[in-house]
């Protein structure tokens, strides 16, 4: 009997081979390999928050992915204060009123084509051509062609004063003809430009990249990155503890106490959390009712303690990193004075639980207002459950999170989207006619400064109708292992891993 | 045969129901799918209607859902699931590599849940060989506190301790053998726990029973009769074992999402909330042929294992012997709870003052606060209410349904392969669309899926219940078959299947809160039970308190559960003082059972 049984224990062993099959590849233990440097030439194994959800097309949202791992550039790139700086064009210059001429530095594509300008002006037009088109492009027609022996011209059919900064957004990155394929699909796979080129991706759950020796701004210092996507925030912050990554992004605050103090930098970013009060229907249709709901709020209490100090009070529409809009805020205009609230009214306030901090602020502001006499009613679901109703004004009031400079990356664009009667994105469902037309003003205005001005115009509108009211303005929290130097800490969080970032 | 094609018939139908339902989701809950796939590809695009047109075109859904689900299952008979609406790749491979990790992931699981079993039912082994299981109160509290814990509590404190301050085995990842042990331990735990109780719960009647004495008395070793009485309990065990396996393959999105595993779980939850159609009917219908395939297994080895007994009537009823009363235990743990909820609603839950947040036990605040400053004993103490009395409701009405159901297998087998097969949050989102998003909607939903494996356990006991002597000497004295059904198979199986569904109340409460993040069930900042985890799982490492808090009464709530459930045992008729010592069950059944280690063709 025992020797007939033995066999049949051992049995289970044949499916070992099997196994290997079923563990996700890569990411993990090789990657130590290329520790052997000292600082140069060590891999970098980096943790994503979002995993690509188009298998990496540039039109979306892996748009940013891509360039925040320094694959892809567009013509242009945002400076620390928010203007466009040169990337892939090294100059630009209006030409009449709807064109735009962008003068070509001297690069490669990582497949080792040069990047001409019909390259560029090709690739542009494949963007306008996507379905749905890139968030960048909403609303503009724009056509690419090659202007010359360096020069692209980029002609739209309204007047795009805000053309440069519109190109620095990552779905307009430019990638050599090979990328694209028959159809709508897009392969930035060894296409593109930047100090990174991607070499293998593992479907949503991990990718490798190499660097790109003949990159325009100089060989990266690190000779690749181990990205892998990891959708929760603890286990991003566990990983980089065990000492398994070397950069993981957006820490939650709920774990960064868990970080040692040198493993964790704060950034300033666009992000801006507010409290937007439906101002078209319900109880908060009364202007004094919002003032009284404003002047309820002590919201001296959601920067430090629900956000810990990852986080800035809220000053405006903008925050600290839009750094020019500090220093041309002016007092809100035409507000009401605040009524007493009546009572047997039930406020709906909704919010998502996507960012853990949300229900928190919620659940906060809620006390806030019984005590000052309203009685809420709090919804908490998943954004995607929740955004169509907010849309459609049947909340009394809604906390969002709001990145506060769009893919366009012009300032106005937020104001017009989301207080404007015609914005696409009014939960506010503010339709006001002075904030329209500051909030147009704003948008016809050509000249940097100026355009800033008219912008924070506009904001002081918008606070002053009170149908908005800033809570925080987030930091996002980086996690980096000791050894690691040079992470791009981007408040448009644009960028992270650049050709100077090394361990 | 024709029973067989009838069955096979029914299953075929449920599964075309099924993934005929996901098809039609997101018409029957109006929600456009073309808004969902949006916002899962970018969350913060905004959805103006062009751009949904766009993803209406690209999708090809502008056709409705019959040609949608038309187009689908065409390709599926050319072996081409599709291709997801979100990322536009290839359903197929896609969800085969899901399934892999997760088919690893429920092996290990397993393997620890068999062990885990094996070592709560050790005592009573080793006692019952040594025949001195007569007179002991089993024990269990330990194994139904286990069973109580949440996976994703176990979860987290394992990546946290092992994985990260001790640094013993890899907290992320799943890249080989060692990236699966703490995931394992996390999923087969509480299973473990919960199938060990529902063995140990069968044991002692396995150990009373004639040839158990007949053998010691010729003297076969304990431990060859502690092989036979798992032999003979096993079997009942099967089908419950088998909703496991599925049940771990599909749903272990916790600890999916904790470890960072790309398994079928995550992957279904993403479609389902995003409605990527082609992704969760593919996902669906390799969990329904899973289920097939466990229940085909359990079924095959549940014969090879009992198989000629059943078939010729010649077992006897596991009825285990009386224990003495429950003991001190429960009722002190019910004084522990009560005086916890007593103590808390003297308390406001939903005072908050961020100032005092995430501060440890004190005078002022016993069980500290949370991560808004609340005071957490009261919060446990007002949730008790809602999360006991709502749990309870629906364990209630899955206690019945269970039984109901389980009383003709031949409907509810494949019904209850199919519910078990569906993924929570999908069951929830079907639930929803037929019943709507109304207060009742998360009760139904988890009830949907509660009375499945009680179904199983009824109808895998009955089964061997109608196959005792005792049942055909009652057929012989002219019993019908009302009466046979009212005194004596009810009688039987009732017990541990009411035991069964105390154990998994907590389960219950907990599943209820899951459902919060689609905007069903509680509330914040209302403190039921399961949303006090949930809200307070990001602070575990930091303020562990806060969950071990909510955590410990719902284990207590399950041990209570077990322990006063110990005191339900088939109403005792004619019991002699030594049947209890020796073992048996009523002495009415003696003279028959001893029969029972003849041959069979005996009759």
């Amino acid at each position: 009997m025992r020797s007939l049984r033995r066999p049949r224990l051992l049995a289970p062993f044949l499916l070992v081979p099997l196994m290997a099959g079923c563990f996700a590849s890569g990411g993990g233990g090789d990657s130590a390999s290329g520790d052997g440097g000292d600082g140069d030439g060590a891999r970098l194994r980096v943790a994503l928050a979002f995993p690509p959800a188009e298998n990496l097309s540039p039109y979306g949202a892996d748009a940013t992915l891509l360039s925040r791992l320094g694959v892809t550039e567009g013509l242009t790139a945002l400076d620390a204060n928010g203007s466009a700086a040169p990337a892939l064009a090294e100059s630009w210059r209006r030409d009449g009123e709807k064109t735009w001429e962008f003068t070509l530095r001297d690069a490669t594509f990582q497949d080792g084509s040069d990047v001409t300008p019909a390259a560029v002006a090709a690739s542009l037009t494949r963007a306008t051509g996507a379905e749905p088109a890139p968030a960048a492009l909403s609303g503009v027609t724009l056509s690419a062609e090659a202007g010359g022996d360096r020069v692209v011209r980029i002609t739209t059919t309204e007047p795009d004063p805000v053309l440069p900064l519109r190109l620095s957004s990552p779905s307009l990155a430019i990638l050599s003809k090979d990328a694209y394929g028959k159809g709508n699909r897009v392969d930035p796979v060894g296409h593109a430009t930047g100090p990174f080129e991607l070499t293998k991706v593992n479907g949503a759950t991990s990718a490798s990249l190499d660097r790109f020796d003949d990159y325009w701004g100089g060989r990266a210092q690190a000779s690749g990155i181990d990205a892998r996507f990891i959708a929760d925030g603890t286990a991003r912050a566990n990983a980089l503890r065990t000492g398994e990554l070397d950069i993981a992004e957006a820490v939650p605050v709920a774990q960064a106490a868990s970080l040692d103090e040198r493993n964790r930098r704060d950034t300033a970013t666009t992000r801006t959390t507010s409290l937007l009060l439906n101002a078209s229907s319900g109880t908060f249709k009364d202007a004094g009712l919002r003032a009284a709901a404003r002047a309820a709020l002590d919201t001296s209490v959601f920067a430090k303690d629900v956000y810990e100090g990852y986080a800035d009070a809220g000053a405006g529409v903008y925050g600290p990193a839009v750094t020019w809009a500090e220093g041309k805020r002016t007092a809100p205009v035409g507000r009401a004075a605040a009524k007493k609230p009546g009572s047997g009214d039930t406020l709906t306030l909704a919010t998502y639980d996507n960012r853990p901090e949300l229900p928190e602020v919620a659940q906060v502001v809620k006390q806030q207002w019984e005590k000052a006499g309203f009685t809420v009613k709090l919804t908490v679901r998943e954004y995607s459950r929740l955004e169509g109703d907010a849309l459609d004004g049947k909340f009394d009031a809604f906390v969002l999170a709001r990145n506060t400079l769009l893919d366009t990356g012009d300032p106005v664009a937020v104001l017009a989207g989301d207080y404007t009667c015609d914005g696409g994105f009014n939960i506010a469902q503010l339709c006001d006619k002075g904030v329209d037309r500051a909030v147009a003003d704003a948008e016809k205005t050509a000249d940097t400064a100026k355009r800033q001005d008219a912008a924070m115009a506009a904001e002081a509108r918008i606070l002053g109708s009170d149908a908005v009211v800033p809570l925080v303005h987030q930091r996002v929290i980086t996690g980096v292992a000791d050894s690691v130097q040079g992470v791009i800490l981007d408040p448009y969080e644009r960028t992270l891993v650049g050709t100077g970032t090394r361990r | 045969m024709r029973q067989r094609v009838a069955t096979l018939v029914w299953r075929v139908v449920l599964a075309g129901v099924l993934v005929g339902g996901v098809g039609l989701l997101p018409w029957l809950t109006r929600t456009d799918p073309a808004y969902t796939v949006l916002k899962a590809r970018s969350a913060e695009r905004e959805p103006t209607p062009e751009v949904l047109a766009d993803i209406r075109r690209q999708l090809g859904i502008d056709g409705g859902p019959l040609h949608v689900l038309g187009g689908w299952l065409g390709g599926l008979v050319r072996g081409d699931a599709g291709q997801s609406w979100i990322s536009g790749s290839d359903v197929l491979p896609a969800v085969l590599q899901a399934l892999g990790a997760s088919l690893l992931l429920m092996g290990a699981a397993l393997l620890v849940a068999v062990l885990t079993a094996g070592l709560i039912c050790l005592r009573t082994l080793r006692l019952g060989a040594r025949r001195r299981l007569g007179g002991r109160r089993s024990g269990g509290s330990g194994s139904a506190v286990l069973a109580s814990l949440p996976e994703f509590l176990v979860a987290s404190v394992l990546a946290t301790v092992v994985g990260v301050q001790w640094g013993w085995l890899p907290a992320l990842g799943w890249y080989g053998p060692q990236w699966t042990v703490l995931p394992a331990l996390a999923l087969g735990l509480p299973a473990g726990a919960v199938l060990g109780r529902l063995l140990d719960d069968l044991l002692p009647g396995a150990f009373g029973e004639p040839w158990a004495l007949a053998a010691a008395a010729r003297g076969l070793t304990g431990r060859s009769v502690a092989r036979q009485a798992l032999r003979r309990c096993v079997p009942a065990l099967l089908p419950n074992l088998g909703l496991f396996v599925v049940g771990l393959t599909g749903g272990a999105v916790a600890v999916e999402q904790v470890f960072d595993i790309p398994g079928l779980g995550r992957t279904t939850l993403e479609a389902a909330l995003a409605q990527d159609l082609p992704v969760l009917q593919a996902g669906t219908l390799a969990l329904v042929l899973l289920a097939a395939l466990a229940t085909g297994a359990t079924r095959l080895a549940a014969r090879l294992l009992t198989g000629p007994a059943l078939r010729d009537g010649a077992l006897s009823s596991l009825h285990r012997p009386a224990p003495p009363a429950g003991g001190l235990l429960p009722l002190l743990y019910g004084a522990v709870l009560l005086a916890v909820v007593g103590f808390g609603l003297a308390r406001d839950p939903l005072a908050l003052d961020t100032g005092e947040r995430l501060r440890g036990p004190s005078l002022a605040h016993p069980f500290g606060t949370d991560a808004l400053g609340r005071d957490l004993l009261a919060r446990v103490g007002h949730g008790a209410l809602d999360t006991l009395l709502l749990a309870a409701a629906i364990s209630a009405a899955a206690l019945l349904a269970g039984v109901l159901l389980g009383l003709v297998p031949r409907v509810s087998a494949p019904l209850v392969d199919t519910v078990n097969a569906v993924p929570p949050v999908l069951v929830a989102l079907l639930v929803t669309a037929v019943a709507g998003s109304g207060t009742t909607t998360p009760a139904l939903a988890v009830g949907a899926v509660a009375w499945a494996p009680l179904a199983a356990h009824t109808s895998s006991l009955l089964r061997q219940e109608r196959a005792t002597l005792h049942i055909t000497a009652t057929k012989g004295l002219g019993a019908g078959r009302v009466h046979l059904l009212r005194y004596e198979l009810l009688p039987a199986v009732l017990p541990p299947v009411l035991r069964h569904a105390l154990l998994r109340l907590p389960g219950v409460a907990l599943a209820l809160a899951s459902l919060g993040f689609l905007g069903l069930g509680a509330q914040p900042p209302s403190p039921e039970w399961g949303l006090l985890l949930a809200e307070n799982q990001p602070y575990a490492e930091r303020a562990p308190w806060a969950v071990l808090a909510p955590a410990a009464v719902l284990a207590l709530l399950g041990a209570l559960a077990v322990g006063a459930a110990g005191g339900l045992r088939r109403p005792a008729r004619r019991r002699p003082s030594r049947a209890v010592t020796e073992g048996a069950a009523g002495s009415g059944q003696r003279p028959v059972e001893a029969a029972a280690k003849e041959p069979a063709g005996a009759r």
